[in-house]
């Protein structure tokens, strides 16, 4: 709503005000004059400006006492004048500057005037629009040491003032107020970027006022957390950037060792700092104490944007400051550290920046002593680990862990330095193992018992975007905080990834040898060190670094799962055997004392159940556990190895079917996710699939182990999940160790026939499911099976009959053995005479050998085979045996 | 009870499951070195056939195959030796007789008929060789009535005969090295005989076994030890220079038919019940 656009209208309304003020400095002539300023152009009033500035500087400067409220409203008005113009000579700047401070001068005290808040205000204002104003290089000449005394007056007023006023708004006023004074202004009024000259006399300029500003500043940003997170935050930015300006190392560096006469008087030439080697070291030193002051406090500063600049600062002082502030390093970087797992993701996300980078810029790795300091605070941190996860509570464990992870991630590959004095692999080593320790007091998971009936796939399904990463919620004595857990396991995820590979897995490997009491600790380290040496969950912040080579992982993996599925580590008790093994047990003890004495006694006990005292409920829980870890290990390392996990299956998958069908709901849950987790790292689309693509390994493994029952008692188990989870293309194979299981169960009737009876129970329900009533065999591909599909369909006949009652069946089938030892044994003639007469003559017509008779469908087969033995266990003196074949006929 | 148990019995490394039928012959094929024949030499069946079969990986086709004369339990031998044509002795006419045929012609080269009074029987196993230092090719066969009889294939007489076992002669191995071969029959004893400077057959002496019947007798590549197939379901492994028996293996079911050496040391055998068994004999400690 400019009014008058030229100057000379401009004059002829301005003039009488002006004249009017000059004669009579009353408020209200000064707020004539801003109201009629108000309409004056900002051109014309470039060309009064000075006309306009003299009746209000006349004001400030006419001796004697003032109202405070006029020297408010002029300097308010100066303000307006200022904000619409430039200030075009160094004197008027000056002296203006000058004008402005002294309005809150006080002669006789060191703190600013005690005037009100609003003229405060005005002045700060003022001053923050005066030094906006400056044109072009006129704000650079201001600069010289001459105003050094004037510089140092304000820059004190203003810390004075963000330091002990009560008002919020003064306080930023002044902060903001100081940036522009110190150049940090981020307006876009100051695009010009300073050269290397410029920057250095500034630097020379401001290092006088340094000490005061640090420790004003500090103690703002050391203050009450109450008094608001902007104020802190613009002190941080206001501290990091002028010690950073001042002990940047690229203007050090150009420092003479002799200081230049400056062409000053002496007065002022007494206040210049020369910044040679000395003065650096001690400013560095003192700054120092700062900085951890500011650190300590900050770092757990509750508001995120404080802690978020503190990232900001530190970035800021390590790439600026690296060699002025070298004390400084360690703790920086500590707080740099500290904060990447901040709770806070926007601090969270800078930190990772930050850190990458540094990697990037090689300031860690490349600079010889920030890896030194590094490396020096790994050490110091893993010898205090120990001590630390001891005494520490929840968070203050968070906090050394996510210390611990952050030097991991900045040393890299480095960590191996640390990780190569066996004293420090030790305590840190101790450390993890000491804090992982499981509770293992809740009766819950022993009592608790996977019911013959369950299918696998009625377990719980893992989630399928990451199964690897689904672990079985488990509970520590040492923390309660899942976050811990889930950054003890990146940390170790770091060590497999940066770490030398083989050693760690030698040693905890050796932990976990050494002691029961370290096992379950050192399994859970040893998988999430597989996990990490893949690489597929950590980033990595070191370009360079080669992750370990799949083949020799995969080597680690093989001896790693030798050991966790040795005899003594995966038979682990847990669940007392008297229930319904008591009696083999007994009579099995002399062999296998024979094989397990001496090895590890845990294992002994679990098979002595008798002779010594049986297993607490506390030591069953701990197997159950140690089981469960290292099944989740063998899901993860599969998920570690993905395709190549294949190569290993053959020894593998066995062990794990075996838990797959244990008693312990657990266990048997841990299990089928396992499995899971090898059907998608293996690339089989089911259960299924995975057990019918390998269950000629399989068979070959239950067979070998029936031989051999007493040593291998969980051996019908694996059978039993195949039945369960496969279909009729395993016949075949089925066919061939039912066999076996049939001959072993001959032997062993009166000792492990509640066993085989269960697994032939899961026999005769897949039978029935693979060959349904109905006869649809569209599924069957082998040509024997399709060509004697037909006979199946007599099978509803024999359902009717054994629906009534067991004892129907049972008669029935006396009578069948009966007529059938009359027939000489020969089963398939005497059934084949039965069923092909009575129900399908015709079958033989298109048979090439007439005089061959078709031999059974494979399924009745065994399905007669079976009955055969469990005619006999009706009789058993075992009443559950007995329930169990019943059953079976039930199911035939 | 005191006593400490012995380990337990050794198990096979692998059994190869699923062939849906018995086991007669088996032979590991070293295909990297010598990749002259491909082919696999099927036993006769009663189709009086011997079949040359294509060995590539999922192959089952017959190359080609030989028509024979007789229908018998004797496999038949072949000696190759690297050269394009080779020689292969199968069962002849008549019953008693030894064809010989040239490969991969089919000519016959001759047959071997023993005399009219020496009522051996029926051939019931053949090994052609050759000794290093003499060309000529010579025949060892085992025959009904149990004996072992040398050939000179070039002259077709019988160069040495001997008795050594009473009942037919299942099958023969011959160490051409240490000149020494042993035999083993439908009855109890294993006979190792020796071959000296005059081409004459020499019992040295025999090993009486727990049950009767060897299916088949292979020594090792190495010559250090030999393997048998009992019909008694079990392995045997002796030590060749001192017979002395190393191990018996008892996994199968049913008779074992057949045993072969791979290069390094695997054992398989194949057996009646339709399994093959795979025994790593050094297994690690």
């Amino acid at each position: 709503m400019a009014v008058f656009d030229t100057p000379e209208e401009a004059f002829g309304v301005l003039r009488p005000v002006c004249v009017q003020l000059t004669k009579t400095q009353t408020v209200e002539n000064v707020e004539h004059l801003q109201t009629r300023l108000q309409a004056v152009s900002d051109s014309a009033l470039q060309e009064l400006q000075q006309y306009i500035l003299f009746p209000l500087r006349f004001t400030l400067k006419t001796p004697g006492p003032k109202r405070e409220r006029l020297i408010q409203s002029v300097v308010e008005c100066l303000t307006f004048v200022l904000s619409s113009t430039c200030v075009k000579e160094q004197e008027l700047l000056q002296e203006l500057f000058s004008e402005l401070s002294a309005c809150l001068y006080s002669p006789s005290s060191q703190k600013p005037a005690a005037v009100s808040e609003e003229l405060k205000l005005a002045v700060i204002q003022g001053l923050s629009t005066l030094m906006h104003s400056a044109y072009g290089d006129i704000i650079l000449t201001f600069y010289e040491p001459s105003i050094l005394p004037r510089l140092g007056f304000a820059i004190s007023l203003l810390l004075g003032l963000a330091e002990q006023e009560k008002s919020k708004q003064i306080k930023i006023a002044a902060l903001k107020c100081l940036q522009v004074l110190l150049l940090q202004c981020d307006c876009q009024d100051h695009p010009r970027s300073l050269d290397e000259l410029e920057q250095k006399q500034l630097g020379d300029l401001f290092a006088s006022f340094l000490p005061g500003i640090s420790t004003a500043l500090t103690r703002v940003i050391t203050g009450d957390f109450k008094q608001g997170h902007s104020i802190v935050v613009s002190s941080l930015k206001i501290f990091y950037k002028t010690v950073s300006f001042i002990m940047a190392d690229e203007q050090l560096k150009r420092i003479s060792k002799v200081q230049a006469k400056p062409a000053v008087e002496h007065r002022v030439a007494e206040l210049m700092v020369h910044r040679e080697a000395d003065w650096v070291k001690n400013t560095g030193d003192k700054l120092t104490i700062l900085i951890k002051k500011i650190i300590d406090c900050v770092s757990v500063h509750p508001h995120w944007k404080v802690r978020l600049e503190l990232v900001e600062l530190v970035e800021d002082l390590l790439l600026k400051c690296s060699q002025s502030l070298v004390e400084c390093a360690g703790p920086l970087l500590k707080a740099l550290v500290g904060l990447v797992n901040d709770e806070s993701s926007e601090v969270q996300a800078q930190c990772n920046k930050v850190l990458r980078h540094f990697a990037d810029q090689r300031v860690v790795v490349g600079s010889k002593a920030l890896a030194d300091i590094l490396s020096e605070s790994l050490h110091s941190l893993a010898t205090s680990l120990p001590r630390l996860m001891n005494s520490q509570d929840d968070q203050g464990k968070f906090s050394t862990l996510s210390l611990l992870l952050g030097y991991l991630k900045l040393l890299g590959p480095k960590i191996n330095f640390v990780l190569n004095s066996l004293a420090h692999l030790q305590r840190l080593s101790k450390a993890l193992i000491q804090v992982l320790e499981l509770d293992v007091a809740d009766i819950k998971i022993v009592e608790e018992r996977r019911w013959n009936s369950d299918d696998l796939n009625a377990s719980p399904k893992t989630s399928a975007t990451q199964p690897w990463n689904h672990i079985q919620r488990r509970y520590f004595h040492f923390f309660t905080d899942e976050r811990i857990f889930m950054l003890l396991r990146q940390v170790c995820q770091l060590l497999g990834y940066y770490g030398n590979l083989y050693l760690l897995v030698d040693h905890f490997m050796e932990l976990y040898r050494q002691s029961v009491v370290y096992r379950k600790q050192a399994a859970m380290i040893l998988n999430e060190l597989v996990t990490g040496a893949a690489g597929l969950e950590v980033e990595n912040l070191h370009e360079k670094h080669i992750k370990t080579n799949p083949e020799e992982l995969r080597e680690i993996v093989t001896s790693i799962l030798e050991e966790y599925t040795s005899q003594e580590n995966w038979y682990l008790v847990t669940y007392l055997e008297t229930e319904e093994m008591g009696e083999e047990l007994m009579m099995e003890h002399p062999g296998l004392q024979a094989i397990t004495s001496g090895e590890h006694t845990c294992q002994v006990t679990s098979f002595l159940a008798f002779s010594k005292p049986s297993p607490t409920i506390c030591s069953m829980n701990s197997n159950i556990w140690q089981i469960c870890i290292q099944l989740e290990g063998i899901g993860q390392f599969a998920y570690a190895l993905g395709k190549d996990f294949c190569l290993l299956l053959m020894s593998v998958l066995y062990p794990v079917m075996e838990k797959a069908g244990d008693q312990t709901l657990l266990i048997s849950q841990v299990a089928t996710s396992t499995m899971m987790n090898i059907c998608h790292a293996c690339g089989y689309n089911s259960l299924q699939h995975l057990i019918n693509q390998n269950s000629d390994y399989l068979v070959n493994g239950i067979s070998l182990n029936l031989r051999h029952l007493s040593l291998h008692p969980h051996t019908p188990k694996v059978l039993e999940v195949m039945l369960r989870n496969s279909d009729a293309n395993l016949l075949p194979l089925v066919a061939d160790v039912v066999q076996d299981v049939l001959a072993t169960l001959d032997q062993f009737y009166d000792k492990r026939a509640a066993s085989f009876v269960s697994v032939l129970h899961a026999l005769m329900a897949a039978l029935a499911q693979w060959f349904p009533d109905t006869g649809n065999l569209g599924h069957l591909q082998e040509q024997s099976l399709g060509e004697e599909g037909s006979h199946l369909n007599q099978r509803p006949a024999t359902l009717e009959k054994s629906t009534t009652t067991a004892e129907d069946i049972e008669q029935f089938l006396l009578n069948y053995l009966k007529e059938k030892d009359v027939a000489d044994g020969n089963v398939s003639d005497f059934d084949n005479e039965e069923e092909e007469q009575s129900v399908f003559p015709k079958v033989d017509e298109n048979d090439t050998h007439p005089d061959v008779e078709p031999p059974l469908p494979l399924q009745i087969q065994i399905a007669m085979d079976v009955m055969e033995r469990c005619i006999h266990l009706l009789s058993d003196k075992n009443l559950q045996i007995r329930l169990k074949g019943k059953l079976e006929h039930f199911l035939i | 009870m005191a006593a400490p148990c012995p380990p337990p019995p050794p198990d096979p490394q692998f059994v190869l499951r699923g062939t849906q039928s018995p086991v007669h012959a088996l032979h590991f094929w070293e295909g990297a070195q010598a990749q002259g024949h491909p082919v696999l030499f099927s036993g006769q069946g009663r189709d009086l056939k011997l079949c040359l079969w294509d060995l590539a990986e999922g192959r089952n086709a017959v190359v080609d195959s030989v028509r024979l004369e007789s229908v018998g339990f004797c496999r038949s031998s072949i000696l190759a030796g690297g050269q394009p044509r080779w020689m292969l002795a199968v069962p002849g006419k008549g019953g008693d007789e030894v064809q010989i045929l040239e490969m991969p012609s089919k000519t016959s080269v001759c047959a071997l008929k023993p005399k009219a009074d020496a009522k051996l029987g029926m051939p019931m196993c053949l090994r052609l060789w050759q000794a290093d230092c003499n060309p000529r090719p010579l025949l060892l066969a085992g025959y009904e009535d149990g004996s072992v009889a040398l050939w000179d294939v070039s002259e077709q007489k019988v160069c040495s005969h001997i008795a050594c076992h009473e009942e037919p002669v299942m099958d023969l191995d011959f160490d051409s090295q240490k000149a020494r071969g042993i035999s083993g029959s439908a009855g109890k004893a294993l006979a190792v005989w020796s071959l000296d400077g005059q081409q004459a057959l020499q019992v040295r002496g025999t090993h009486e076994l727990t049950n009767p019947g060897i299916a088949e007798i292979t020594i090792r590549p190495d010559r250090k030890i030999l393997a048998t197939a009992g019909w008694d379901h079990r392995i045997r492994v002796f030590h060749w220079r001192t017979m002395q028996p190393l191990a018996v293996l008892a996994f199968h079911s049913a008779a074992v038919q057949c045993v072969a050496f791979a290069a390094d040391g695997l054992l398989a055998a194949g057996s009646k019940d339709q399994r093959i068994s795979l025994w790593s004999l050094y297994p690690r400690a």
